[in-house]
């Protein structure tokens, strides 16, 4: 069973809706525009039950079957990047600085596809919530949606999601149970010492020592003190400090991303940067402002549903992989997995340029392939009671 | 299908065996009084083609079953270590600075009790290959064995060993398929400056700065040219230089080990490790000599020997005491050879909570014994059936 041919039929005009979000992308919480251009489109599908400016311009809409059943959530993100698009597309950017370069134009066409075929059809019980989040790329836009309590008021009971992959051949769809994409932090870190002449360097408290010997000791973090068995990304990411030959600076500035999937890891890795920040600088006389920030936590899997979703793939595509290589990326469907059961699938589109690369473009094939996947999940899930 | 009942009956012979060879340790390749204590019961069991003297002690018997077949290889380590028994046992070495702390007695005792059984019953289609090999615990044993050419030879198809756990829960049985234990590669850098006196400097091509650099760009293999999904360890676990306040030393040198499951990464840590040092040697005006010596290979079962032996360890102890999906542990063995050489796998039986491998007040605890005499002589006879 490939894709639905209903699906098949209308993908054309998914291309449009794609085509057209890719035009206009918009950053962070503030995805208005698209926002509009789902509920429109919704509402075309016959669908009422609309709800708008959830976590800023997020929308929930309600898809009623036929009969009593469970309430599934499908998600798709909808902000782009702060990215100048180089794809040389018809359809390319038309707001400089500004460009879909992971995707989410097609994660938000394929739930689109996903609603129009459910709304026409209502061949399932119970309900389907279509969660369209702003901020993926940002500050978590599925945290504020969890944090609004859509889970509760919609009586959400499992979330499902797909993620374009163009490191996969078109139509492969990979997962795993478990541990999936990590969780991110991010640190940024200030030292002060005492600027003066280059030539006098007995008078100055010289931050640029300080900090690479932080650099140097966090190293040791996932080399000394983590499990080999488990996974650890520690980078010193930006170091920036002085501006002339002659000058020793005052101050130096430096950040970095921590990457881990097990709690008690990522917790030894804030308290072990913590104490070196705070170790090396009293060693070289600097103060040290540490500000530790804890982003999305790692995605992780439920094996039930997992293994639902990994059986749903098999009837729509021909290549599914269901234990794929854990990656230290990280997502914001992380918080809709801490709130509820669920699953994240990556869908291959074929070999281009990575997610992020100003060349990057989603591939319109793959959108009638995840929306055929939503709906047979849906359709698998809550079947019509008869 | 628990303990094998015959073999239950033989468990004081067995305790026998195992406390006889625990007093009389023996090093790397020199078990030969180990290898004529194991000869004389295989002899005393009716086992006739026996060979000696391969990897120097090592010993290979052949047992034939009742109808022709395949051959599969059991294997055993027989060598002690160099340190002292602080067991307190009656049976304790005899033998000052040599003590049986990883089991190995316990493992050969183990073989030798299939051994007695399955000469006795010839329950099987096929042979059984018995190796009892010296020298695990450095000098890999199972190395030169399997370079002087068991394999063929014996027309061994398939190997399995078993060693003791302590902390596992006594006679829990516990493997997994793939990547079980890692490789075990040692490093020596030798760096070489100009040495003087410690009030010039100047004078001097100091050593010790370059091997502090040296040691701190070492981490930055696992934290920085490694997936974090991989498995890597480098330890620097020596460094070595000077001997007076006042003297700048001429030399210094740094030791360590380098811990792998995947040839890729394996071949990626030693050459880090000699650009590293070559390069930080250089940056600070002195020359460093790279000795990298690469141990035992990762021991990575073969799935679905691994997933039968799992299926034969169910039927002897219990499902409930078997698990085949354990994480991998960073500690290396030679039997990792066999598995490059042919199939099989490699189980770990739980002795209890005692203390650990290679600890002064380690014992092998006797009554699992039986349990691991028990499961390779199911596993030859699930494996080789007889057809009538």
């Amino acid at each position: 069973m490939p894709i639905v041919n209903r699906i098949a039929d209308y993908a054309e005009e998914m291309k449009t809706w794609r085509r057209h979000l890719h035009r206009n992308p918009e950053l962070s919480l503030e995805c208005h525009e698209t926002a509009a251009f789902v509920v429109e489109r919704l509402r075309d599908f016959g669908i009422t039950d609309i709800h708008t400016g959830i976590a800023t311009s997020g929308v929930v809409a309600i898809v009623e079957g036929q009969g009593e059943g469970p309430v599934t959530g499908l998600r798709a993100d909808m902000d782009a990047l702060p990215v100048d698009e180089e794809t040389g597309a018809d359809y390319a950017s038309e707001v400089p600085g500004k460009m879909h370069a992971c995707g989410h134009d097609g994660h938000t066409t394929m739930l689109l596809g996903t609603a129009k075929y459910l709304a026409e059809t209502r061949n399932f019980s119970g309900k389907v919530a279509l969660i369209f989040q702003p901020a993926e790329e940002t500050i978590g836009g599925g945290r504020i949606m969890v944090e609004e309590g859509i889970m509760e008021r919609f009586g959400i009971e499992q979330v499902y999601a797909l993620h374009t992959d163009p490191s996969r051949p078109l139509g492969e769809i990979a997962t795993r149970p478990g541990p999936l994409m990590a969780a991110v932090d991010d640190f940024e870190l200030r030292l002060t010492g005492r600027g003066g002449h280059a030539a006098h360097p007995d008078t100055c408290i010289d931050p640029i020592p300080c900090a690479l010997a932080i650099g140097q000791a966090l190293q040791t973090v996932p080399a000394r003190n983590t499990d080999p068995l488990e996974s650890l990304v520690v980078s010193l990411t930006v170091v920036q400090t002085g501006s002339a030959t002659n000058v020793i600076p005052e101050t130096a500035y430096l950040a970095g991303t921590v990457r881990s999937f097990d709690p008690g890891i990522r917790d030894m890795a804030e308290k072990r940067i913590r104490e070196i920040v705070a170790g090396q600088a009293m060693a070289y006389g600097v103060t040290a402002e540490l500000d530790y920030q804890r982003n999305y936590p790692p995605t992780i899997n439920h094996a039930e549903q997992t293994a639902f979703a990994v059986e749903v793939a098999r009837e729509v595509v021909a290549e599914v992989v269901d234990d794929s290589v854990p990656s230290m990326g990280a997502e914001d469907f992380s918080y809709m997995l801490e709130a509820r059961p669920g699953a994240f699938l990556y869908l291959g589109q074929g070999e281009g340029p990575f997610c992020h690369h100003p060349k990057f473009d989603f591939n319109d094939e793959a959108a009638p392939i995840g929306a055929s996947f939503f709906v047979k999940l849906v359709e698998a899930r809550q079947p019509l009671q008869r | 299908m628990p303990v094998i009942n015959s073999i239950a009956a033989e468990a004081d012979t067995l305790t026998a065996w195992r406390r006889h060879l625990h007093q009389q340790p023996e090093l790397l390749f020199d078990c030969v009084k180990t290898a004529a204590f194991v000869v004389e019961q295989l002899e005393s069991f009716g086992i006739a083609e026996i060979h000696t003297g391969i990897a120097q002690t090592g010993v290979v018997a052949i047992i034939e079953g009742r109808e022709p077949g395949r051959t599969i290889g059991l294997r055993a380590d027989m060598d002690a270590l160099p340190m002292e028994d602080l067991s307190g046992t009656e049976h304790a070495s005899k033998i000052p600075g040599m003590a049986h702390t990883c089991g190995h007695d316990g493992h050969t005792t183990m073989l030798l009790g299939a051994a007695k059984y399955l000469a006795e019953t010839r329950n099987f289609a096929g042979r059984v290959a018995l190796l009892f090999q010296p020298a695990e615990e450095g000098g890999g044993g199972g190395k030169v064995m399997v370079d002087e050419g068991i394999m063929d030879r014996f027309d061994i198809e398939e190997v399995y060993g078993i060693h003791n756990a302590p902390g596992e829960p006594e006679g829990h049985i516990v493997t997994a398929p793939g990547p079980l234990m890692a490789s075990a590669d040692e490093f020596r850098i030798d760096i070489e400056g100009v040495g003087g006196h410690g009030a010039e400097p100047q004078e001097s091509v100091d050593p010790i700065p370059a091997a502090s650099a040296m040691v701190q760009a070492l981490q930055s293999i696992v934290s920085r040219n490694v997936s974090a999904i991989d498995k890597l360890v480098v330890s620097v676990t020596q460094i070595h230089a000077g001997t007076a306040h006042n003297i700048i030393p001429g030399t210094a040198f740094l030791a360590g080990t380098v811990r792998s499951f995947r040839p890729e990464i394996r071949d990626l840590a030693e050459k880090r490790l000699r650009e590293i040092a070559e390069m930080q040697a250089q940056v600070y005006g002195c020359t460093a000599t790279v000795t990298y010596h690469r141990g035992y290979p990762p021991t990575v079962n073969h799935t679905e020997q691994a997933r039968f032996a799992a299926q034969v360890a169910r039927e002897v102890v219990g499902p409930e005491n078997v698990r085949d999906d354990i994480d991998p542990i960073m500690p290396a063995e030679d039997f990792s050879y066999m598995l490059e050489a042919r199939p099989g796998a490699y189980l770990f039986l739980g002795q209890g909570d005692t203390p650990n491998c290679h600890h002064p007040q380690y014992d092998f605890n006797d009554a699992i014994a039986p349990i691991g005499a028990s499961f390779f002589a199911r596993l030859i006879e699930t494996a080789l059936p007889l057809k009538s």
